[in-house]
């Protein structure tokens, strides 16, 4: 073939339309927190202080947990309505293991994770190989996880977790030093990998622009990441399972924004013939999906377990899910993902859970009882999906 | 306009050198639909070649032959001269047979970059997990749509928020990029305006005149068939009836051929 002498172009200067449609997507959701929070501290004197604020990124984690692995199975076009009974039965069935059986939390836990993830998989082996829809396979699965959780139950119906060493990890906290060396570290990790990309673009011969690709991000991160870390610190420090939270979105972010399987998963939601005709075994990267929704599932459950310091009836949001399945679903919703497969950035399960949490947080300070709440909540997740709909006809710009 | 005589329909002036794809005498059922009756055709590099036929006419069912989604039941298949076996689409790629199907089978969420390299990511170790090599990719992109004259295309944009027409050409950057012998094209001009179509038909005659070997089945008889391409093969009930040197034949007789209009002449030949 001829060859041909190849010119690197300069970097077109996207419309702000554009940008709205992609990079700024979060944009809206953003602005719609910052209001909810101007809105609850002129109501409550309490809602900004560090322990209310610490609180309320807490209470946030076991959804935005939840939503952060459901939006895995959003993306490849599928759902699951199964992943607040995989949250309760594989809570229930560790506290047993360590209750009944004398387990060691460090032998039960990863047991919990594993099974979530296998009961994922097998959710996802239904939905690819017999063919019946996700809503279907899951819904059914989740009724019946609801009864194993009853069966696995004691009389009591309970079993208490205190004294049996997973209780720590709701009680742990990273104060003073340990907690900006954890902040120090969050931020190295990101900058290695941010200038790892800078330095393939250079030594590909492409131009970057350092500013915008080094500089802002990182001040960003570190202004954010010093925030957090204050008003952690004014209170009792960085609580383990919101590190456990951050840990999770670090991973899950690298994993949609730079692998291969990040890249499938997108892939197979928008478009699963080509994916397929590209290569692209659908079936796994769907099962890979499932799995990890399950097993995140899973381990959303133990903290569960571990802050109310014991598993029962109400573990994994009750039968059917209760108010867990659908706040999860919900915020990860409402942070961008979309239901119809291939849309939607890390980010939205912390902006989601954020707003869910917020919302709750924010009226139980203003006495405002529970079913306002839901009613509140309600609408925020009609008026998200709304705005993004708007923006869409507004800018002219399709939702990727 | 006057039908052609045989000898008209049936002698072009051969193409030198050994084809690139040489099919002989294929023949293909699905049950007991004969698809395929003896079909034949060449493709020689640096050559567009047509399949032109109505519907039902076995043209489909030849290229997916072609392309290794279906077996035939019989007949030579020769690459460069050696009879190949092309049982499966991978079979096909090995060869370095390349097909872009009408749907064009892109990630309309993704980027141009990301659709080109889509299955086959340029990426790093396992203990990575593989990550992208974006920046790579991204050269690698720019080398290939440059080639095709495409060098000011976003590599960024998604790809749904393109026209119909770039879709198209992300489409063939994808099947050149890895460097193949022959592309085979599914309707490329198909729900193209007429600007659109125009700059695809460009696009296919550089990539021939880069070498490559290019089949085309299209039912824009009038506009690209006759005016894009060096050479229509016309299939009626899963044979060939006729071909033609497009730069010597009209549209009408092209369409007379597919309907059966010179049926009297084919069967005199």
């Amino acid at each position: 073939m001829a060859h041909v002498s190849t010119t690197t172009l300069p970097p077109k200067r996207r419309s702000f339309n554009e940008l709205l449609s992609t990079d700024l997507r979060a944009l809206p959701i953003v602005i719609g927190l910052v209001a909810l929070w101007i809105f609850f501290a002129s109501q409550s004197d309490v809602f900004l202080t560090p322990r209310n604020l610490s609180n309320l990124l807490v209470q946030s984690t076991v959804v935005g947990i939840m939503a952060l692995g459901l939006m895995f199975v959003l993306l490849v076009k599928e759902i699951d309505l199964s992943v607040a009974a995989i949250n309760g039965v594989t809570s229930v069935l560790m506290a047993k293991l360590i209750v009944e059986f004398g387990f060691s939390p460090w032998i039960s836990v990863p047991i919990a994770i594993l099974l979530g993830a296998g009961i994922g998989s097998l959710s996802a082996r239904w939905v690819t190989f017999v063919g019946v829809p996700s809503f279907v396979v899951t819904l059914g699965l989740g009724l019946a996880l609801n009864g194993l959780q009853l069966i696995l139950l004691p009389e009591t119906a309970r079993y208490s977790l205190n004294g049996t060493g997973l209780e720590r990890i709701a009680l742990t906290n990273i104060s003073g030093s340990w907690a900006w060396i954890v902040l120090f570290i969050g931020l190295a990790a990101f900058a290695a990998l941010i200038i790892s990309e800078v330095a393939g673009r250079r030594k590909a011969g492409l131009e970057t622009a350092l500013v915008q690709a080094v500089v802002l991000p990182m001040a960003a991160a570190t202004v954010f990441g010093i925030i957090v870390v204050m008003i952690l610190t004014a209170h009792q420090g960085i609580p383990l399972v919101l590190l456990i939270f951050a840990v999770l979105l670090g991973i899950g972010g690298y994993i949609l924004r730079e692998t291969q399987f990040g890249l499938f998963l997108y892939a197979v939601g928008n478009n699963d013939e080509a994916a397929r005709r590209s290569g692209v075994n659908v079936a796994r990267i769907k099962m890979a999906a499932f799995a990890i929704a399950g097993g995140v599932a899973a381990l959303a459950g133990i903290i569960a377990a571990s802050r109310t310091l014991g598993v029962g009836v109400f573990s994994g949001g009750g039968v059917g899910g209760g108010t867990l399945l659908l706040e999860s679903i919900a915020a990860a919703v409402i942070g961008g993902v979309s239901l119809f497969g291939g849309r939607g950035s890390i980010h939205a399960a912390l902006l989601g859970a954020l707003v869910i949490g917020t919302v709750s947080n924010g009226l139980n300070l203003m006495g405002v009882e529970n079913e306002i709440r839901l009613i509140v909540t309600g609408l925020l997740l009609v008026l998200a999906v709304s705005i993004d709909k708007l923006i869409e006809k507004t800018t002219g710009q399709q939702s990727f | 306009m006057a039908a052609l005589t045989a000898e008209q329909q049936r002698t072009v002036a051969p193409v030198g050198g050994t084809p690139l794809i040489s099919m002989r005498n294929i023949q293909k059922h699905f049950g007991s639909l004969h698809a395929l009756r003896g079909a034949s055709v060449d493709v020689h590099a640096g050559e567009v070649v047509a399949l032109v036929g109505d519907n039902g006419a076995g043209k489909s069912t030849l290229v997916k032959v072609m392309a290794g989604v279906h077996a035939a039941d019989s007949g030579d298949y020769l690459f460069e001269g050696k009879p190949v076996r092309v049982n499966t689409p991978t079979d096909a790629t090995r060869l370095g047979i390349q097909t872009v199907y009408q749907d064009l089978a892109l990630c309309h969420n993704l980027d141009a970059v990301q659709n080109l390299f889509l299955g086959r990511e340029l990426t790093g170790s396992p203990w990575g997990g593989r990550r992208i090599r974006r920046a790579e990719s991204e050269v690698r992109a720019r080398e290939v749509l440059t080639r095709m004259r495409l060098g000011g295309m976003s590599l960024t944009r998604p790809v749904g928020a393109m026209s119909g027409g770039q879709r198209q050409n992300i489409a063939i950057a994808r099947s050149i990029l890895w460097t193949p012998k022959v592309v085979i094209l599914d309707e490329p001009t198909a729900a193209l305006s007429h600007s659109a179509a125009e700059s695809v038909a460009t696009l296919i005659r550089t990539l021939a005149d880069q070498g490559l070997g290019i089949v085309v089945v299209s039912h824009d008889i009038h506009h690209f068939v006759v005016n894009s391409t060096d050479r229509i093969e016309v299939m009626r009930l899963g044979a060939n009836v006729a071909s033609f040197k497009s730069s010597e034949v009209t549209g009408e007789q092209v369409v007379n051929a597919m309907v059966g209009g010179n049926e009297g002449v084919n069967l005199a030949g």
